[in-house]
């Protein structure tokens, strides 16, 4: 049990696949603008992670080395296309929101990184922890970035007003250089909590 | 060649049980997008033709005097058998890319109402062109997209002259006037030929 909560563990700050691994940056910061995009890019990345972790872990030794990323990109594609259908469907306005960014999930380089790297070697509830991890890792920072962008770029949170009337919008954070900015200070932040935890393992030892 | 041919089968078979997934999903989802497309169509027409209660579509009546500017869909809105006017779905430049206007004209040549259905411009600035509390004239609250309803198809439709434009977003606020006034100077004259006495 401990292992997979560790594994759990390891994508919400120590490999966070956004503040620590660095990549599939180029959607999350498009999409944060609003902290409804976030919530809604974070989950339907997690599903996606999930789905398609799973079905690479249980079919691992049916896929020839040779042609395993064709399969994985055919297996993330599909999941990605029923999230696009079902968003279309239930969430239009979510879906017209994020346009082109969820179709664009099929390339992400966190499902790619983690399929190839993790997927593909581990059973299933080893790697259901890691999709979990890794999913919740990155929509703890897509909310985050996009919450405080919303707040301080249009002076609301999911939509409701926070700040008094007379808040004028610093349209900055909006804007694709407030994003830069306000995922630095996350990146900052996550170091600083990397460095308690290890303070913390080692006090224990 | 074995290797090949195997390499080959195994890929196909990926590939075939994804598909015959999809059309799963395809089939379970695609009505209700179809249909939700349709509703927030027809709650489009519904807020420029109040009145209206058919909408006909008639994609490729009048075609678009401005190659900047394109026409995707046209309808013509009835009120029992009489025709009340047309609405056009019409396609701009504007600064972040392309920009969806719907312009609703009515028979007597006013425009009964521009709705922004897309717009990829700056937030705060250019996007407050579909904004509802962006006021060109804050004390009769008028929005910007607002100030095109009553508006003759015969006006100038200059930006600065007769038409207010959002403030710092003067590219915005001319591709949306440039299609505005494509539109239903085209919709007009279809109107007054034929379109108006067809039923």
């Amino acid at each position: 049990m401990k292992r997979y909560l560790t594994i759990f563990k390891n994508g919400l700050v120590r490999e966070n696949p956004l503040l620590m691994l660095m990549i599939g940056l180029c959607s999350s910061l498009a999409v944060t603008t609003a902290a409804a995009n976030g919530v809604g890019m974070g989950l339907s990345m997690t599903f996606v992670l999930l789905m398609s972790e799973i079905v690479i872990s249980s079919f691992r030794k049916l896929i020839p080395d040779s042609i395993r990323i064709p399969v994985f990109i055919i297996v993330i594609a599909a999941f990605t296309t029923v999230i696009d259908y079902l968003l279309k469907a239930y969430f239009p306005d979510l879906s017209r929101a994020m346009g082109v960014f969820i179709p664009l999930i099929v390339v992400n380089c966190i499902i790619m990184g983690r399929v190839e790297g993790f997927a593909s070697k581990r059973p299933i509830p080893e790697v259901i922890a890691d999709a979990l991890g890794m999913g919740l890792g990155y929509t703890w920072v897509l909310l985050g970035i996009s919450m405080i962008r919303e707040l301080l770029g249009n002076g609301t949170i999911f939509n409701i007003r926070i700040m008094p009337e007379s808040y004028q919008p610093i349209i900055f954070f909006i804007l694709s250089p407030g994003g830069f900015l306000v995922f630095a200070l996350f990146i900052s932040f996550n170091l600083f909590l990397k460095s308690r935890l290890k303070n913390g393992e080692e006090e224990c030892k | 060649m074995k290797q090949m041919v195997r390499l080959g089968l195994i890929l196909a078979a990926y590939a075939t049980v994804a598909c015959v997934g999809l059309a799963f999903v395809y089939t379970g989802t695609q009505q209700v997008i179809t249909e939700r497309q349709r509703a927030d169509l027809e709650q489009s027409l519904k807020d420029l033709f109040p009145q209206g209660d058919q909408f006909k579509e008639i994609t490729g009546a009048f075609s678009s005097s401005d190659p900047q500017v394109q026409f995707k869909n046209q309808y013509l809105i009835l009120q029992g058998d009489e025709p009340l006017g047309v609405a056009v779905r019409a396609v701009g430049s504007s600064y972040g890319g392309p920009i969806t206007v719907l312009v609703g004209v009515t028979r007597e040549g006013t425009i009964s109402g521009v709705k922004i259905l897309e717009n990829k411009d700056t937030p705060g600035l250019g996007a407050n062109a579909a904004n509802p509390s962006y006021f060109v004239d804050r004390r009769s609250g008028i929005t910007f997209y607002g100030q095109f309803k009553g508006k003759s198809v015969q006006d100038k439709f200059q930006v600065k002259e007769d038409v207010v434009a959002i403030t710092a977003s003067t590219i915005t606020s001319k591709a949306v006037t440039t299609v505005v006034k494509v539109a239903s100077q085209a919709a007009y004259a279809w109107l007054t030929s034929e379109g108006g006495n067809t039923k």
